[in-house]
């Protein structure tokens, strides 16, 4: 079955009542990318990834998993 | 010689035009950095498809230059206003956009997702301007090719591919964002 990264992000931002913009404002990237990782289009960088948690204030391996199929 | 150089002249200056007054119908728009790429970032992606539609339709021009047989100055002008365009697109292709915004705005929208997509419309258009080499191989087994349309073929094919490609993925990336 082919792997694919999984994220808890959008329940996270949401969780902290953080929109895509703010989000993506606190990270230095677009809304745009901050959507695509949501939305599994993209796969992020390490460095976007431990960005993110921190943003997030999350373990990067809670914020992403692998999940199969 | 004379006309080409006329040719890309004027294209260069029309591509200036354009920048300038796109400067000029933003300049009542206040808007912070994250705001300014946003809005940029949309337009881009939807240009970048007109872009390419332009860039592959001035194709048909060139065929119909070739087939008329008097070779006219207006001729060079287009063929050089391709090759204007050719040069502005693959910059394009290959740097940041708007390169008349502020630094940070250019930064924000060359960002990772911009630049994964960027990367991967030039393999797209890479191989499709190799497939593009093979079929032209192809061709010159039966048929003479000139060299300088060979150049102009492989050149339009790839940089439009790669910009349909990239302007695709930006497009779907933008998609309820």
């Amino acid at each position: 079955m082919p792997e694919r990264l999984d994220n808890h992000l959008k329940e996270r931002r949401t969780e902290l009542g953080l929109t895509q913009a703010e989000l993506a404002e606190l990270i230095g990237v677009t809304r745009k990318t901050v959507n695509t990782i949501e939305n599994q289009v993209f796969v992020p960088s390490t460095i976007l990834a431990l960005k993110l948690a921190r943003a997030l204030d999350m373990p990067v391996e809670e914020l992403f998993f692998i999940s199969s199929g | 010689m004379k006309s080409f150089t006329i040719g890309l002249v004027l294209g260069l200056v029309a591509v200036l035009a354009i920048a300038v007054a796109m400067k000029w119908r933003q300049r009542n728009l206040p808007m912070s950095v994250a705001e300014k790429a946003e809005y940029l970032g949309k337009r881009r992606a939807r240009m970048l498809p007109a872009l390419a539609i332009i860039y592959i339709t001035q194709q048909a021009s060139y065929i119909t230059l070739q087939q008329d047989a008097a070779h006219r100055a207006v001729n060079d002008a287009k063929i050089s206003a391709w090759l204007a365009l050719s040069i502005i697109l693959l910059l394009a292709l290959s740097a940041k956009w708007f390169w008349f915004e502020r630094k940070e705005v250019r930064d924000l929208l060359d960002d990772e997702n911009t630049r994964a997509n960027r990367s991967d419309g030039m393999r797209f258009g890479f191989i499709f301007a190799m497939l593009t080499c093979i079929v032209i191989y192809f061709i010159t087994m039966f048929e003479p090719v000139n060299g300088r349309d060979v150049v102009h073929i492989v050149m339009s094919d790839g940089l439009g591919a790669a910009l349909i490609r990239w302007g695709w993925l930006e497009r779907v990336a933008h998609r309820d964002a």
